[in-house]
């Protein structure tokens, strides 16, 4: 029997391999340095961290301290931390050298109290509720529809995308102004004509003051809110114009295919298909929509266009949100702002906990 | 439900690209009841071919039939098919009960609950799913979703049946058991189907018919045994068998085909003279292919100069029907044509520098194919070798021989001297992987485990029992 050796060609080695006699080394790549885990972590983490602490914890902390404290406030060389000006304030109090001593401070739940049992925050609270309530499930549908449109078409859709996708980058001021001109009390004003064009009278909508100027109905809170909810409406659109779009080119053509082979209307397969595969960009705006519509505050001061702390009407608390009720305390009276934020955050919360849980039974994957 | 393709094309035109054309004049009717499969590498059309029968893409050519019916303009609603998609495409939302029920929903007239119902567990019945009803499709397996997806397609009871590659999702032992799966449904139900695949060994192993399409064309359609038998060309013999055939370059001189020098076959072609592959057609191919340079550096890379044909060289009949226009294009178009007639030999145009060592086809290839020359080799020589075989000139060919056609026993053909590199244990057989003596061409060899005693020598003669010869334009000749 003759061996046979199967191997005979591997033994005619490349001249190169064979002058060393040796088996050639692995390729060797560029040592990394060892750094231990955590240290990479907090290298990664601490840009996110230090904006994080200086802009969303301190603030949150300082308010919720103020907010629990009665008679607060600011004192000299006591820095800017509640709770080191709360003692500074102590020592100030009871020291009898000073002229006019502070006001002593005390933990307590006045301010809040106090706050929710002032109208103008009843009525902030009531203004914004109804903002959102209209305004979110509007823009959504609005959008959704749109959105749908929009993918449905190949000529004009860059163009289309484009005018919807300009309010993103407009302003907000300058977005309430242009409201503030389409909606002018004028009886000569776009939508006076548009309005005086089916029939109906102009309406002297944000402005208190017009109809004793023009032939207009006086403003009411209906015609202002009717404003104020179209702007939002308007303007928020393009984001989310913008997060449907992004969802619906992840939706596999193919369940349109399928559902066109069943012979399924357009409806149903909005119904049935689109939406449910949508879900999670629709719950990720919802959430958003929600606590945006909450801290609505700089498109009704820019509608209104009275400065900063006008919310319209003749009394200038109209349409008064939370957020604006907020803000026209920060001077007279910081701790009751202060409580008006934490009850703010509280409902937001809230809020975005509950339809966490109605989504874990409406939110596919 | 009988399907019948006639003359059904499809060409893309996008700007001023050439046309593309997935799917060119393709004719074939398919039997009622029969399960097909339409074979073919990635990019032949087939996929395009079947969503033209489900109805999703519109043809820009030709008729689709469903017995007697032009369904060509008819909506796929309409035209009572299921079709099931690669990646299955169930609703990810949906039980898998909705799934089956969503094409029922539509149905006219409404069906009642306990209709659907019913309908639902029978079709989950067929293919297997009962007890899964009420899941939702992640919590399957890819071979459940697979039959999710069939009793989709197949709930409401279609004429045809479409299957787009039905098994490429799945591992290869789920693969196995499924394609058995979609044979027994498609006897028990009857229905017409067709599928896709680019797995030859699935479309052998559960079709009545294979159509072996490549580029938008078909170039055979059979039964699979006889596919893989009596290939048509050298493509299909190539794509169907696994591991692939065996292919040697053979040379064609006066009537004797010879292999490696050695006599093997005799009077079955005729070649005469030579062909000079300095041919400027060549050129042409190449440019169609994408080639980028002028002819110049085209000549030039195969080691001769090029001199542009001067005026002189135009016959009469040139000069009287040359077009009054003579935008050099159109003189040029003119020109190419003529010299076809003529059969002018490109000699003329050509001034050899140096004699080109050994000039092959290969060898061309290589040139043009780092200069924007996309296609592979095979496709090129394929080209050439039409211009040889209409050249009638002495030629090289192609002889096909399968891996398990192979004997050690000494038969009437003649023997090729393997190289035996190593030996691989298939089961049963054995697979000698090895080169032709004194070849750099690479050889398969499946011969019974038992004989592995008759290898006793590095080189081993083996006999082809069944042999193919193809010409080099692929076209196949024995």
């Amino acid at each position: 029997m003759i061996k046979i050796n199967y191997f005979k060609r591997d033994t005619e080695k490349p001249a190169d391999l064979q002058a060393g006699g040796n088996s050639p080394r692995p390729m060797s790549i560029k040592q990394s340095v060892s750094i231990p885990i955590w240290v990479k972590v907090l290298i990664s983490l601490a840009p996110a961290m230090v904006f994080l602490i200086f802009f969303t914890f301190y603030p949150i902390i300082n308010t919720s301290i103020i907010a629990f404290i009665e008679n607060f406030g600011w004192q000299k060389n006591a820095g800017s931390f509640a709770i080191s000006n709360f003692f500074q304030q102590i020592a100030n109090a009871n020291d009898p050298l000073l002229l006019e001593p502070p006001a002593m401070p005390y933990f307590s739940l006045d301010n809040f109290g106090l706050v929710l049992t002032d109208p103008i925050f009843l009525d902030s609270l009531f203004n914004t509720a109804i903002l959102t309530v209209i305004s979110v499930p509007l823009t959504i549908i609005v959008s959704l529809m749109l959105s749908v449109a929009l993918n449905s078409i190949k000529a004009f859709r860059g163009f289309f995308q484009t005018i919807f996708f300009l309010p993103y980058v407009t302003n907000a001021i300058a977005l309430g102004m242009v409201f503030n001109v389409l909606f002018s009390p004028e009886p000569g004003g776009i939508m006076n004509q548009i309005i005086q064009l089916f029939g109906g009278s102009p309406v002297s909508w944000v402005d208190p003051a017009a109809h004793e100027l023009y032939d207009v109905i006086k403003l009411s809170k209906f015609s202002m809110g009717v404003v104020l909810i179209a702007q939002s409406v308007w303007a928020g659109l393009a984001f989310k114009i913008l997060v449907f779009m992004s969802g619906l080119a992840t939706i596999d053509k193919q369940y349109y295919d399928a559902a066109k082979i069943d012979g399924t209307g357009r409806a149903r397969i909005f119904s049935k298909i689109t939406v449910p595969l949508l879900s999670p960009q629709i719950f990720y705006i919802t959430i958003t929509s929600f606590i945006g519509a909450f801290k609505m505050y700089s498109s009704i001061i820019s509608i209104v266009g009275q400065g900063p702390l006008n919310f319209g009407g003749t009394s200038g608390t109209l349409w008064i949100t939370v957020v604006g009720y907020i803000y026209k305390n920060r001077q007279t009276d910081l701790p009751k702002a202060a409580a008006g934020a934490v009850i703010l955050l509280i409902i937001v919360l809230l809020i975005t906990l509950v339809q966490m849980q109605v989504s874990k039974k409406r939110v596919h994957y | 439900m009988e399907v019948r393709l006639d003359n059904l094309s499809k060409h893309f035109t996008s700007g001023n690209r050439p046309v593309v054309k997935a799917v060119d004049e393709m004719n074939f009717t398919i039997p009622d009841g029969k399960l097909v499969g339409l074979l073919g590498p990635s990019g032949c059309g087939k996929s395009t071919t079947l969503y033209m029968i489900a109805g999703l893409h519109k043809p820009t050519g030709g008729k689709i039939w469903f017995g007697d019916t032009d369904v060509t303009e008819v909506p796929p609603e309409n035209r009572g098919i299921g079709l099931v998609f690669q990646n299955y495409a169930l609703y990810p939302h949906f039980t898998v009960r909705e799934n089956i029920r969503f094409p029922l929903e539509n149905v006219r007239p409404k069906l009642t609950k306990p209709q659907m119902e019913e309908i639902v567990q029978e079709m989950a019945n067929i293919v297997g799913i009962g007890e899964l009803l009420d899941r939702k499709p992640k919590e399957l397996s890819g071979g459940q979703q697979q039959r999710v997806a069939i009793a989709r397609a197949l709930s409401k009871r279609p004429q045809v049946l479409l299957l787009d590659e039905p098994l490429s999702n799945l591992d290869a032992r789920l693969r196995l058991q499924t394609r058995e799966e979609i044979k027994r449904i498609q006897r028990n139900t009857g229905v017409t189907t067709i599928f896709v695949t680019h797995d030859q060994e699935e479309a052998m192993s559960i079709s009545d018919f294979i159509v072996v399409m490549r580029k938008g064309v078909v170039n055979q359609i059979d039964e699979p045994q006889t596919v893989y038998e009596e290939p048509a060309n050298l493509f299909v013999a190539k794509f169907l068998g696994s591991p692939a055939i065996n292919i040697f370059e053979a040379e064609l001189n006066g009537d004797m085909i010879s292999l490696h020098g050695e006599a093997f076959e005799k009077g079955l072609l005729q070649g005469k003279g030579e062909f000079s592959l300095l041919d400027s057609r060549i050129y042409d191919i190449a440019v169609a292919g994408g080639y980028k340079e002028s002819k110049k550096v085209f000549f030039a890379d195969l080691g001769v100069d090029y001199v542009a044909p001067v005026e002189e060289v135009k016959t009469e009949t040139e000069a009287v029907e040359k077009p009054k226009f003579s935008f050099n294009k159109i003189v040029a178009n003119v020109k190419g044509k003529f010299a076809k007639k003529e059969k002018r030999i490109p000699d003329a145009e050509v001034v050899i520098a140096e004699a080109p060592a050994k000039l092959t086809v290969r060898h061309i290839y290589k040139q043009i194919v780092y200069r924007g020359y996309r296609p592979e080799l095979g496709e090129f020589e394929e080209q050439v070798g039409k211009l040889y075989v209409e050249s009638g000139a002495n030629r090289p060919v192609k002889i096909g021989v399968r891996p398990e056609s192979f004997t050690l026993e000494p038969n009437n053909n003649p023997p090729i001297q393997v190289e035996v590199k190593f030996i691989e244990h298939i089961g049963r057989d054995i697979s000698i992987v090895g080169n032709v003596l004194g070849q750099p061409t690479s050889i398969r060899i499946i011969i019974p485990a038992e004989q592995r005693h008759n290898i006793k020598e590095q080189v081993v003669k083996v006999y082809p029992k069944r042999y193919y010869v193809f010409e080099l334009s692929g076209e196949r000749v024995k």
